[in-house]
């Protein structure tokens, strides 16, 4: 790619990251733009959640460089990640499914009204759910009323509640895990047309799938990981399927590795 | 917020279906994985109706006027146990603590002379340092709180033996303050007065709401309306019946004062949302930022505050400080009450008014008996039936939803 003339959103370099005498990741690079979706891909162990908690601040790597917004950035803790607007959506969405749609989005950073400096702190139930109406109105989410309980949602309702949860924190970067792996077709699409409207609205997207077809139907961009590191980056328009699947499995030639593993 | 450049046109939410109001809100029941407080009220209207029907002495002022006294500990005791229960804990220490209180309040003022009120503050502040020390193993070192209440109820009847027993087990209160809190009752000029205001407060609140859902989200709010109708008839119901005999006795208003103040802190209040949360997903809250730690040792503080209140009015309606109503069913009939309420054992499910009702439904089985001259061992296995199938509608209710994958 030709040198942009403004920084890209994310740009990771060199990331190496050992536990104990295992080396999880070698040598991570890619770059997340800003209003794009960038699919992260990879075999099992292959380092795609090892990369994403360097970058959430879950498990920080050992060396390397994150740059954010052509800053570089330390993320040394999931707090810094929040505070520098990264926001993941994980697998098991983190949700309490006993509190309703607006209690879950603003679940620890509640709108609060204090009529004395020490409390008590009376809830802004009405603000909340205007504002986030107004959210998942720019984002086209359908839901049910808004403090209706997430246990009464769909899986596919669910995720999309955790998006708008990080949309909501004002990030600028979302990363998902795996966001349609427990859904059906028609909560596949809604969720993935969720993923394109993200970026459309200027987010830059990290997905992380193991669906090839989802791929190619949302990203922008495809990075392939394998043994912990970079094996593929290309543009999605430059590449097929099967170049992809290539180089997950590794029956591509990968310079610095024993290939020919078919998975 | 960030970036939101082009924000698309939303298309408007589909218009709902034409559905009438009510039929929607009974088909939510259909696959309801959280009835509210729905059982317990239908429970309460039939065993009204079977006790009327077998001693028609059971609905009457008089009689009516003594079930809201008697609801009064058990409903505040079921209060302060709904807060930790609500965190997915347990505390087996309500009763003993309670007559700690109690105890530590009669020898303040019977024998060392000391004004009512200071008293009165030492009775609930020793409450509310066993909750604390409790809360604070629970919290910090994460014994399970099943056996730091235990041990703590075990430690609470020590002292109070060690305090009582050198007087006879019994000590008698005889202060003007604590008869008028045990014995009289609201004008009934104030007990009107009281409640409209109440209620005019409630229904602003509530009005507002509903007006504000449905103007933003198409939602009918026909739920919140009944609500507010069943609050309103309730009150007034409640207060006509009891100003046909005494009026409402003030044991009664303390504890719906206490009843209101819980359920603003746990419905309205940043802390009480994080209560909530933390009994519904400890690592989603602590993911969200959430002290989880902090919320669950303020549970059990509130939880000792609420039963020290408890231990005074019990001594306060019984005219005595005594050792022995904490061997009696204090600490079950609240458990039971919390349980038949509603509130989930589990965890994150339930609401303080489920210590009214929950309490209304253990006591007026005890009292509906006593009129019907049941010996006291019918009256607990029908007591403990009720609590076998609270339970069991929770534990139904919970696989109900584990296996839609909402636990």
């Amino acid at each position: 790619m030709s040198a942009a003339t403004e920084a890209p959103l994310l740009s990771v370099r060199g990331l190496h990251k050992r536990y104990g005498a295992i080396t999880a990741l070698r040598e991570v690079n890619f770059t997340v733009r800003r209003g794009e979706v960038t699919a992260l891909l990879g075999d099992n162990g292959a380092g795609k959640s090892t990369t994403i908690k360097a970058i959430s601040g879950a498990a920080p790597a050992d060396s390397g460089e994150i740059r954010l917004e052509g800053a570089e950035v330390h993320i040394r803790h999931p707090s810094d990640a929040n505070a520098l607007g990264i926001q993941t959506v994980y697998q098991d969405l983190a949700l309490c499914d006993n509190l309703g749609i607006c209690a879950n989005l603003y679940l620890g950073r509640e709108l609060y009204a204090a009529p004395t400096p020490f409390g008590p702190r009376v809830l802004r139930d009405l603000e909340m759910e205007s504002e986030a109406r107004r959210v998942l109105k720019t984002l086209r989410i359908n839901l049910p009323a808004l403090d209706t309980p997430v246990a009464a949602l769909s899986g596919g309702q669910r995720q999309a509640v955790a998006i708008a949860r990080a949309v909501l924190w004002g990030s600028k970067l979302v990363i998902m895990d795996e966001p349609t792996a427990a859904l059906g077709v028609a909560q596949t699409a809604e969720v993935l047309r969720l993923v394109r409207d993200l970026a459309g609205q200027g987010f830059g997207v990290i997905l992380i799938t193991h669906n090839m077809q989802n791929v190619f139907e949302v990203a922008d961009a495809i990075v392939v990981l394998r043994l912990g590191a970079t094996v593929f980056d290309k543009r999605r328009s430059e590449c097929t399927p099967e170049e992809v699947v290539g180089a997950i499995t590794g029956t591509q030639a990968i310079p610095g590795t024993a290939a020919g593993v078919m998975a | 917020m960030s970036t939101v450049t082009t924000p698309q046109s939303a298309p408007n939410p589909l218009p709902q279906p034409a559905e009438s109001p009510f039929r929607r809100w009974l088909g939510g029941f259909a696959n309801a994985t959280d009835l509210g407080m729905l059982p317990v009220i239908v429970a309460l209207i039939l065993i009204w109706i079977v006790f009327e029907a077998m001693n028609t002495n059971f609905i009457t002022p008089r009689n009516m006027s003594n079930l809201a006294g008697q609801i009064v500990v058990t409903g505040t005791l079921a209060i302060a146990e709904i807060f930790v229960i609500l965190l997915g804990m347990i505390d087996l220490s309500i009763g003993w603590n309670s007559v700690v209180a109690a105890s530590v309040f009669s020898m303040l003022t019977v024998f060392l002379g000391i004004p009512v009120w200071a008293a009165l503050l030492c009775g609930i502040a020793a409450a509310t340092i066993i909750g604390y020390l409790q809360g604070l193993l629970v919290s910090r070192v994460g014994v399970p709180s099943f056996i730091v209440t235990l041990g703590g109820a075990m430690i609470g009847e020590g002292i109070t033996l060690a305090m009582l027993t050198p007087h006879g087990g019994s000590v008698p209160l005889s202060d003007n303050f604590t008869t008028a809190i045990g014995t009289l009752n609201l004008a009934p000029m104030w007990g009107w007065i009281l409640s409209i205001l109440l209620f005019g407060a409630y229904a602003a609140v509530a009005l507002r709401q509903i007006a504000h859902r449905r103007a933003g989200g198409g939602e009918n709010g026909f739920a919140a309306t009944m609500r507010l109708i069943g609050i309103g008839v309730l009150l007034f119901g409640t207060v006509a019946m009891l100003n046909a005999y005494r009026g409402v006795p003030f044991l009664l208003v303390i504890f719906l004062a206490a009843l209101f103040i819980a359920a603003f802190v746990t419905k309205s209040t940043q802390f009480g949302r994080h209560l909530y949360a933390v009994g519904g997903n400890a690592e989603a809250a602590r993911r969200s930022g959430i002290n989880v730690r902090g919320i669950q040792l303020a549970a059990f503080v509130i939880a000792g505050f609420l039963v020290g209140i408890a231990g005074y009015l019990n001594a306060a309606r019984l005219g005595v400080a005594s050792s022995a109503v904490g061997n009696g069913d204090l600490m079950l009939n609240a458990v039971a009450a919390a349980v038949i309420g509603g509130t989930s054992l589990f965890g994150g499910r339930g609401s303080v008014y489920g210590a009214l009702f929950g309490a209304l439904v253990i006591e007026s089985v005890s009292n509906g008996m006593n009129l019907l001259g049941a010996a006291s061992s019918i009256r607990f296995v029908v007591e403990g039936g009720i609590l076998l199938a609270a339970i069991t509608i929770d534990t139904i209710l919970r696989m109900r939803r584990m296996r839609t994958g909402r636990a």
